[in-house]
């Protein structure tokens, strides 16, 4: 077939070119999913089962090729085609317009990536479910009843926790914890608060 | 701004439409039995017998090189696109996949237009005839283009307009009035033979109109209906008349290839009978008793017989196949009794209007709204016991619908009909009102896409449409109102179309024909004590109407422009009331086009206001000095994108912002060497203003933004209204351009209900997808090297292209064809904006620019929120029982 085809004065040419399909996939179908557009769906090109394709009818100028596929990615081309007839294909630049990076005519084609279209998923990690907020407030009260008594237990630490203890209480911090206890509890723990009173009433 | 891989048609849905139906046919050769069909919208698809859904479907340029001009199924599926030069293409019918194609080219480019083409024996037969002269014949071998024996001439000087082709005859009537002769030919056989016949053999009447047109649906047996009377065939060199009677004028008749016998069938709307649909055998001219119907129910305005196929079962009985295409644009897959087994809605590929309409809040709602409703409790309940009783009442339904939903709530899942169309508690629930361009209105479900109500009109000319909302389903028990101003098919005069838009019947006005030609038409602003907003249109001669008539004393400081999109003549009426009539007083006029009147001057190819909708409700920008940037916030503020001309620079696209109340402008700019893009491209929100062009120069897509200020003091005082005839001081106007790297076919702005989300531009791009771009990539004070202060105020650095990564795209990899129109509406909640695209396929999504705020996340485990609080009060009850036991212990000791 002739590349040239004589319309009433002025010249039409064919683009032409070879779409390759993402390697390593078996995609069925992927010739009828893909599409050619140039200029932006001013011409649109169809792929034959082997990956080629042509554009036909397309008069002398500047024109953008594009390889439109839903989820794989195709670095667009632009082809220049002279009143002579003569084609120049090259890289498309938007920002420098003049800049010529030629690229094989007859185009080929190649899927440069898969599109990103959606945000991953956070995997469920052990690490990220331990240190949920939720998870914490559970896990650290329950860590303070299970082994904080068990430490209690030890004499030695006995004794260390009694220093701190000791400390704290110069300090006048458990008046607050013991607001806070009050509230809480209710009558239940009210007798033990009311010796705990008393001893700071002696310490007084 | 992007959504999770599990979130697919969770809050979207698209819908794939290939337009009405050009050509169809079966494919009864690929194992899987398909219907190609081939659009008036240039699409070639095959759809699935059994569900009507696509297949594959290729989409060609919507241009006419795209059209398609044959559509020929065998072994492999044939078409013919374009207009000189054509394209001939073979397609696998199973796949979809191209074969071969070829181009070819017409020397004769005049007559080109009046080509018909078929298939014959494996080659392409494209036939031209030239009226009063010849006719042309030329074959092609189908596969590769080569010319089977060049063009053959048949002198033939009786061809003209009304002839008719019924492959591979050409018949004429020709002669003088009254002794018409018939006149047929094969135009594909090396002998030429002409059939010549006087037409009164055929047809007692003494006058003839030339009504003469060919069986539809690829009839079996070369014939035509000749007056709406006879079907006369093509047999043995002969006409041969059928002696069964066409039904009426408006049938649609074929021939099909029955299983034993070959069957005429025809199928017309009956007034009174509904769809209607016999057979009658063709050698013995008797009817066939199994494919008949006549359904009262079911209504096709004026059906076509667009294929059939017919088998015989094992009972010796007729199994068809009958594909109807209605005037409306819909096709019914219909079986041989009626029964229809499935129907798409192909006038949804052309929509002309959105409405988002919301639903009306549920009965008990209601009763609570009315309840609390000052002017409702003053009039009805004096008393305080009254009022209490009335609490107790309402409490009591809540509690019953309660227990009734709890009963059936399995139920009401299933059936989704208009009784479950309430508001939800976001207000995400809509019904979307959509014209289509062949007069169709068409309620859907925006939640699920389901039409909910149709209503053809068939004298509704669509090319330029409005839609109002005139009354919305907030006041109880009073209905939703909506208006669709129109003009008249045949007349050109204004047409008004009511309707209730939930339910989709007609109200108030209903179908109304006004007695003139249309300027304008606007809603008014206030609301009738039925808070029903009035409707004014404009005449032609600068009076104007208003309905309902007791609304016109509410016409009060109303203003109207009116655009001439050729001329760029723009001009402005004060509307007023005079105590007896409203009227219009031409106040202000602007050529846009620059040039005078015949000049070839500028022409308007878009006018962007506001969105009807939009509030709002933040004044200023906050600087990084903690000062603030105060918007211009004009409402009458209308962006007119104008293209001409230009001596120098070829040709030039202009942007003026015009306040349309007063007249003044407020900003402008041009482009040199640009062409404007040809749809919806320009978007206007707030203060802010961007369009699109196209850089003739750099041969790529820009789009230009502007943002206007007042200044960092108020012009007006906080919170009075802003005056178009107040403020003589011109906004600042910020501006800046950047490069879109593809094509943009529409775009859009996210609307909210209180525009304090973040805005972000949708862009509709030549390849399917659907961008989401966030106003602060558009910015016009995005500063090339940005200081910390604007740093610190968020301020993006100047990028000169705009950046359109995937995650941004709303539709991902469901491509949408053609997108011609964006649409956006605000949900209930702040940070969400509705969405649908159309063109021809259908796009539904909602998009949160701001994220969803003020939504908990749809993936929010309530299941350990619920384990945790339940784990909390278990431990807490155990430590205090341990605890006790333990003081008991330690007393003890």
């Amino acid at each position: 077939m002739s590349s040239v085809e004589d319309e009433a004065g002025n010249s039409r040419y064919v683009i032409e070119g070879r779409v390759f399909p993402p390697e390593n996939q078996v995609l069925s179908n992927w010739q009828v999913e893909t599409r050619i557009h140039v200029n932006g769906g001013e011409y649109i090109g169809f792929i034959k089962e082997d990956g080629s394709f042509a554009v036909h009818n397309v008069p002398t100028g500047s024109h953008v090729v594009e390889v439109v596929h839903p989820d794989y990615m195709y670095e667009p081309v632009r082809v220049e085609i002279n009143s002579k007839g003569k084609y120049r294909a090259r890289r498309v630049n938007y920002i420098q317009t003049s800049q010529v990076i030629q690229v094989p005519y007859p185009l080929r084609m190649k899927a440069l990536s898969k599109f990103r279209y959606f945000q991953i998923r956070e995997q469920w990690r052990l690490t990220d479910f331990l240190f949920n907020p939720m998870v914490i407030m559970m896990i650290l009260p329950l860590l303070l009843i299970m082994v904080l008594p068990k430490m209690m237990n030890d004499p030695e630490t006995k004794e260390d926790l009694k220093q701190i203890t000791n400390l704290a209480k110069m300090s006048e911090m458990p008046e607050m914890s013991e607001v806070i206890t009050n509230l809480f509890s209710g009558g239940a723990t009210a007798k033990a608060s009311n010796s705990k009173a008393k001893q700071i009433k002696k310490r007084q | 701004m992007c959504i999770y891989e599990d979130q697919i048609g969770k809050f979207d849905w698209r819908q794939t439409y290939v337009g009405r139906i050009k050509f169809s046919q079966f494919d009864t050769v690929s194992t899987a039995k398909k219907l190609i069909v081939a659009t008036e919208e240039n699409v070639l698809a095959a759809l699935h017998l059994k569900t009507g859904q696509i297949v594959w479907r290729h989409v060609f340029e919507s241009a006419s090189s795209g059209n398609i001009q044959l559509l020929h199924v065998s072994d492999k599926v044939v078409t013919v696109t374009g207009s000189n030069p054509y394209l001939v293409r073979g397609w696998d019918s199973s796949t979809g996949v191209l074969i071969w194609e070829w181009s070819l080219t017409l020397q004769d480019n005049d007559h080109a237009e009046f080509s018909e083409w078929w298939v014959q024996h494996g080659l392409l037969v494209h036939m031209l005839p030239i009226f009063n002269s010849h006719i042309e014949v030329t074959m092609y071998n189908l596969m590769s283009g080569q010319n089977r024996g060049a063009t053959s001439k048949l002198p033939a000087p009786w061809v003209n307009e009304g002839c008719v082709l019924t492959p591979p005859y050409y018949t004429c009537v020709s002669g003088n009035m009254g002794e018409q002769r018939l006149l047929t030919v094969d135009v594909t056989s090396n002998a030429v033979q002409i059939i010549n016949k006087p037409l009164f053999d055929y047809i007692s009447l003494d006058v003839f109109d030339g009504n003469m047109r060919p069986l539809d649906a690829n009839s079996a047996l070369p014939g035509f209906i000749i007056d709406e009377k006879k079907v006369l065939l093509i047999k043995n060199n002969d006409f041969e008349q059928l002696n069964i009677d066409i039904v009426g004028a408006s049938v649609s008749a074929t021939i099909i290839e029955g299983p034993s016998e070959q069957i005429l069938l025809q199928a017309w709307d009956d007034k009174t009978m509904g769809f209607s649909l016999i057979a009658h055998s063709v050698s013995t001219g008797k009817e066939v008793p199994e494919i008949k119907c006549s359904d009262r129910d079911h209504r096709i305005p004026d059906p076509e017989l667009a294929a059939v196929m017919c088998t015989k079962t094992a009972r010796e009985q007729h199994a068809c196949r009958i594909l109807i295409n209605g005037a409306d644009d819909a096709i019914h897959f219909v079986q041989q009794a009626g029964r229809v087994l499935w129907t798409r809605e192909e006038s949804l590929a052309n929509v002309v209007a959105v409405e988002f309409v919301d639903l009306p809040v549920s009965e008990t709602d209601a009763a609570i709204e009315s309840e609390f409703d000052q002017k409702e409790a003053a009039k009805m309940y004096s008393s305080i016991w009254a009022a209490f009783t009335r609490r107790l009442q309402s409490q009591f339904q809540q509690l019953q619908t309660l227990l009734h939903g709890l009963q059936h709530a399995d139920r009401a899942v299933a059936s989704s009909n208009t009784n479950d169309l309430v508001r939800d508690y976001f207000n995400l629930h809509k019904v979307i009102v959509l014209v289509t361009e062949v007069g169709k209105i068409i309620g859907m479900d925006n939640l699920s896409g389901e039409v909910l109500w149709r209503r053809y009109e068939p004298s509704l000319s669509t090319a330029s449409l409005a839609v109002f909302t005139r009354r919305t389903a907030r006041h109880p028990p009073l209905d939703a109102y909506l208006t669709i101003v129109g003009t008249h098919e045949e007349t050109g005069n204004g047409l008004i179309i009511s309707l209730n838009p939930i339910s989709g019947e007609l109200v108030g006005e209903r179908s109304l024909q006004l007695d003139g030609r249309l300027l304008q038409c606007a809603m008014l602003h206030r609301a009738d004590e039925e808070k029903l907003h009035g409707l004014v249109v404009l005449y032609e001669d600068e009076t104007i109407q208003v309905f309902p008539v007791s609304s016109a004393p509410l016409v009060e400081d109303m203003y109207m422009y009116v655009a001439e999109p050729e001329t760029a003549y723009v001009r402005g009426y004060a509307l007023r009331y005079d105590g007896k009539e409203a009227r219009a007083q031409a106040i202000w006029s602007l050529r846009l086009g620059g040039a005078g009147p015949g000049s070839p001057g500028h022409r308007i190819v878009h006018a962007a206001a506001r969105a009807r909708l939009e509030r709002t409700h933040s004044p200023g920008r906050a600087l990084a000095d903690r000062s603030v940037l105060y918007k211009y916030n004009n409402p009458n503020l209308v962006l007119f994108l104008t293209e001409g001309p230009d001596p120098v620079h070829k040709e030039v696209v202009r942007a003026v912002a015009v306040d349309v109340a007063s007249g003044a402008v407020a900003a402008a700019g041009s482009h040199r060497r640009a062409r404007a893009a040809p749809h919806h491209q320009a978007v206007h929100a707030d203060h802010c203003l961007a369009y699109l062009y196209r850089s003739e120069k750099h041969r790529r897509f820009e789009i230009a933004s502007m943002e206007l200020y007042e200044g960092k003091e108020r012009w007006l005082p906080a919170g009075a209204a802003f005056s178009s005839f107040a403020s003589e001081r011109a906004p600042a106007v910020e501006r800046q351009a950047y490069i879109v790297p593809a094509a943009v076919t529409a775009a859009a702005v996210t609307v909210t209900e209180r525009s304090l989300t973040d805005r972000h531009v949708l862009l509709a791009l030549s390849t399917g997808a659907v961008v989401e771009v966030p106003w602060a990539f558009l910015d016009p004070r995005r500063p090339l090297a940005p200081t910390a202060e604007q740093r610190e105020e968020g301020l993006l650095p100047y990028a000169p292209e705009l950046p359109l990564p995937a995650d941004a795209v709303l539709n991902y990899n469901r491509t949408l064809h053609r997108v011609r129109a964006l649409h956006t509406h605000p949900a209930g909640i702040e940070s969400t904006s509705l969405v649908l695209a159309t063109g021809l396929d259908l796009f539904y999504t909602r998009v949160a620019p701001s994220k969803t705020f003020d939504l908990l996340k749809d993936d929010f485990d309530y299941h350990l929120i619920s384990i945790v609080l339940v784990a909390l009060v278990v431990a807490s009850y155990g430590t205090k029982h341990f605890a006790s036991r333990k003081m008991l212990k330690m007393a003890w000791k």
